[in-house]
């Protein structure tokens, strides 16, 4: 690394993030290589960057250095007949999409997707509502290009559909919080978009009787099926359930408060899940029916109302995630897993310097 | 204390093998290459197998995981005297959880039997490999496998939420959860398909399925199997995603006839398309399937009238391979993959190569997502015919590669094509992989020489990772 370079790429950092922080946004997977090369050799931790959307709350060390992937951002090969799209990180997932939807098909990826890159998607773990019924996002990675934490690129998986040769280091790009690599480019696994989608506002008791659904949310509004398919198929289910069916698909707004709790459960717990927000007084909540997830947002920050929550997450299997908080220093991600250990172990595969965002993961890994 | 005799002081005598008549019979699996054993076991419990796991690493015996040993690429078969620990005596069904959706098994339960445990209550294990009745559910854990279904369900890694590992020095750790995104790195989606080189698995949540309301499987006869791939494409572009696409070619047609007479057309290429779903879809997407079929030259469109024309259509396709059984002494069965809009022309070239090699071949295979099954069928007792049948398969792996396809889709690397890893991935590529592994298995005991050619992890690359931390400042 030389200074020259550092200078040529170094950017204001961004929103959101430390302004001591060195900023970098290189041109190319391979020099964003270079950087972590020569963060590894100067034990310097870095976090990588694609729209600052997804961060949650600061966990692990403070990074030095910050790895912007703006440029990297170009479709490199769309093959719709055959359901494929391979692209680098840094492209928006909002402009992905509205490229894909040319062709009635979608990545199925976060509905609310403002600013967010689809590198960052990946890293974050985060999935759409529709995973009901395509699935969390993991199961659309079919290969990737990392640079990892000493500086090599690998690619591994394949842009086929269906494929094991090799470990799936694609799927564990999913979730890995920037803890791995520096997610370079992927491919896709795209879905045809049905011809007719609806919302249908119902009783969370009647979602029983739906095949299929794209989705089952209850919100502090109500609860809100949506559903996809022939438009034959569409009525058909709205009237066998006697709801008024909206034509598309109108998705809750996404959570605004500044302190945001996600619950992840067994999903027969989910109305459970709805009581236990309830009652911790949450403004607002995005419960997700048959998946798991009871995302709540609240007014202020309370440390009891996180171990309150918490503990009764974990005592069902799950966990309580703070997704967003008004306050430093918290816990982000509660009870490590079992596998804590294999974690590390499989982080130093990837990154034997532990020079990105170390401890960022659960157990501080 | 010799080996044998360790595991005979943790386990009963019924539970451990050594005779050399009896290790004869598990030294292959349903691939073509044998290996050697030292000894096998049948572990009854989890703890049972990470006591196993822990006297092997204490005798550096290499440790192989056993499910039905229907592998078909050598997972199964140890390469120096190792010990296999098979694991078909764990085959309980714990716990069917219908609310969930979701089942705790044992890694020995044979996947038939669970779809068959659950049907009355309107669900089933989606992953429909063809050797549903004989293969374990921890055998398709440790190969991902797929199945006709997987076309739109996924393969088995999209159904399974939670694994009971043992590590390789014995430890017993769960890895995942019954919540939808358990906390951490996803190493469950690591663990499958790893071929039994991360861990043995003993104990498995898998996600259970709906049952379709209803079901139209279509039978669509061709006079070209590139006319047949061509429809495939065209459905798929089209923007169905049915349920299932499978193809069989007229070798393999006639074979099935001549086994089970299911009535197909003996022609040169049947589809067999099903969509499954809502009563209100099923019909306009086998319309578009249907008529996607037509622009592509069909010759004859059946769509099964009752269940019992439906049973019927899959009984012939999943009598395939039984009858190429009948039919010859020896198979060598191919697993390759091609992105769908390269089918046709990967058809033509994979009849061109065995045509060329002289060798009786045969199709059945998975169109739909592109996942290409060329059977060899021969007599491995003729003299130089194993060697033409494998290069042969050479050829057809590397055209499937220069088309942008993979070395394997289900089947798994194994030993079978762990030496041609290299032709799809670079060193740096298989360090990595031998670093994630290298992370599980440090000492390499479980089974080792499967999946990676032999020195991908034979030196460091990056300045960094060849400095002592010591040199760091
Ligand atoms: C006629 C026929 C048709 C087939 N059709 C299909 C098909 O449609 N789709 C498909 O995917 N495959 C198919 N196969 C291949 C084979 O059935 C699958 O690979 C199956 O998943 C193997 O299961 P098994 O129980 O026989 O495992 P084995 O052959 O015993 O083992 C397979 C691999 O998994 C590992 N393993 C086994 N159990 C465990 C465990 N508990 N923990 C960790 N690792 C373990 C082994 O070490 C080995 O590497 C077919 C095979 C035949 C013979």
């Amino acid at each position: 690394m030389t200074a020259r370079a550092i200078e040529d790429w170094q950017v204001t950092a961004p929103e959101g993030a430390a302004s001591e922080v060195l900023a970098l946004a290189p041109p190319d997977l391979d020099s964003v290589a270079r950087v972590l090369e020569w963060a590894s050799l100067e034990g310097r931790p870095v976090i990588p960057w694609g729209g600052g959307t997804h961060m949650g709350p600061p966990t692990g060390a403070p990074p030095e250095i910050l790895l912007l992937t703006s440029e990297l951002n170009r479709v490199v090969d769309y093959q719709p007949d055959d359901l494929t799209l391979v692209v680098e990180a840094g492209a928006l997932v909002t402009d992905v999409e509205a490229l894909l939807a040319e062709r009635r098909q979608s990545a199925v990826l976060a509905e609310h997707a403002a600013g967010s890159t689809i590198g960052g998607m990946i890293a974050s773990g985060v999935s759409g509502y529709r995973r009901l019924r395509y699935g969390p996002t993991r199961e659309r990675i079919l290969e990737v290009t990392v640079a990892t934490g000493d500086g090599r690129v690998i690619t591994a998986g394949g842009r086929v559909v269906k494929n094991v040769t090799g470990y799936d280091i694609p799927r564990l790009m999913s979730g890995s919080q920037g803890a791995l690599g520096v997610i370079g480019q992927v491919c896709l696994k795209l879905w045809p978009v049905p011809e007719a989608s609806a919302s249908l506002s119902m009783e969370v008791a009647a979602f029983r009787s739906l095949y299929r659904p794209l989705a089952l949310l209850e919100t502090e509004r109500g609860a809100t099926a949506y559903l996809a398919g022939t438009a034959e198929e569409v009525a058909g289910q709205a009237q066998a359930v006697g709801a008024e069916a909206r034509a598309g698909l109108d998705w809750p707004e996404p959570l605004t408060q500044s302190t945001q709790i996600e619950l992840r459960v067994p999903a027969p717990l989910v109305a459970a899940a709805v009581e236990q927000v309830r009652a911790a007084d949450a403004e607002s909540f995005r419960a997700q029916h048959r998946v798991g997830v009871v995302a709540a947002g609240f007014a202020e920050w309370s440390d009891d109302r996180l171990a309150a929550l918490r503990s009764w997450a974990e005592g069902q299997g799950g966990a309580a995630v703070v997704a967003a908080a008004s306050k430093q220093d918290v816990d982000r991600w509660g009870a490590p897993p079992a596998s804590v250990e294999l974690q590390r172990r499989v982080k130093e595969a990837f990154d034997p310097r532990r020079i990105l965002v170390p401890g960022r993961l659960p157990g501080g890994v | 204390m010799s080996f044998a005799a360790d595991l005979r002081a943790v386990l009963a005598d019924d539970q451990v093998l050594d005779h050399p008549l009896d290790l004869h019979v598990y030294a292959k699996d349903a691939g073509v290459t044998p290996g050697i054993v030292a000894a096998v076991v049948f572990p009854e419990s989890s703890e049972q197998v990470a006591a196993a796991v822990k006297i092997a690493a204490k005798h550096e015996v290499p440790i192989v995981a056993r499910g039905a040993g229907t592998g078909l690429s050598g997972g199964a078969v140890p390469t120096r005297p190792g010990l296999i620990v098979a694991l078909t005596r764990l085959n309980q069904i714990e716990e069917v959880d219908e609310a969930a959706r979701t089942a705790w098994v044992g890694p020995g339960v044979i996947n038939l039997d669970l779809s068959a445990h659950t049907m009355p209550l309107g669900l089933h294990y989606a992953p429909d490999p063809s050797s549903q009745s004989a293969c374990t559910i921890g055998g398709n854990v440790g190969t991902n496998a797929g199945g006709p279904h997987c076309l739109a369900e996924g393969t088995t890694v999209s159904h399974i939420l939670a694994l009971e590992l043992i590590t390789a020095e014995g430890e017993i750790v769960m890895l995942g959860g019954a919540e939808p995104d358990p906390l951490g790195l996803d190493l469950v989606g690591v663990v499958v398909g790893s071929e039994g080189t991360m861990g043995l698995v003993t104990r498995i949540l898998v996600k259970l399925t709906e049952n379709p309301p209803e079901v139209r499987t279509l039978l669509l006869a061709f006079d070209s199997i590139e006319a047949a791939a061509a429809a495939v494409s065209a459905v798929i572009a089209a923007g169905v995603v049915p349920a299932a696409m499978e193809l069989m070619d007229q070798p393999m047609i006639e074979a099935v006839e001549n086994f089970k007479s299911c009535g197909f057309p003996i022609t040169a290429a049947v589809l067999i398309a099903e969509v499954a779903g809502h009563p209100a879809a099923v019909d306009s997407e086998a319309a578009v399937v249907a008529q996607a079929g037509r622009d592509a030259g069909a010759t004859e469109i059946r769509i099964a009238a009752t269940e019992i024309e439906r049973d019927l259509i899959w009984l012939g396709r999943k009598s395939a391979f039984g009858a190429v059984a009948y039919a010859a002494p020896d198979y060598y069965l191919h697993d390759t993959v091609v992105p769908r809009t390269r089918l046709v022309e990967t058809m033509s070239a994979i009849y061109e190569i065995g045509a060329r090699h002289g060798i009786q071949m045969l199709n059945v295979f998975h169109a739909g997502d592109g996942n290409l099954h060329p059977l060899v069928a021969f007599d491995a007792k003729e003299p130089g015919m194993l060697e033409r049948v494998k290069a042969a398969a050479d050829e057809m792996v590397r055209v499937s590669i220069g088309v942008g396809g993979a070395l394997s889709g289900e089947h798994g690397v194994g030993l079978e094509k762990r030496d041609l890893m290299g032709e799809v991935f670079s060193p740096m590529d298989l360090d990595a992989q031998a670093r994630l592994r290298e992370a599980f298995d440090p000492k390499g005991l479980l089974n080792p020489d499967k999946i990676l050619p032999e020195g991908s992890r034979c030196y460091d690359f990056g300045l960094v990772a060849n400095l002592e931390p010591d040199s760091l400042k």
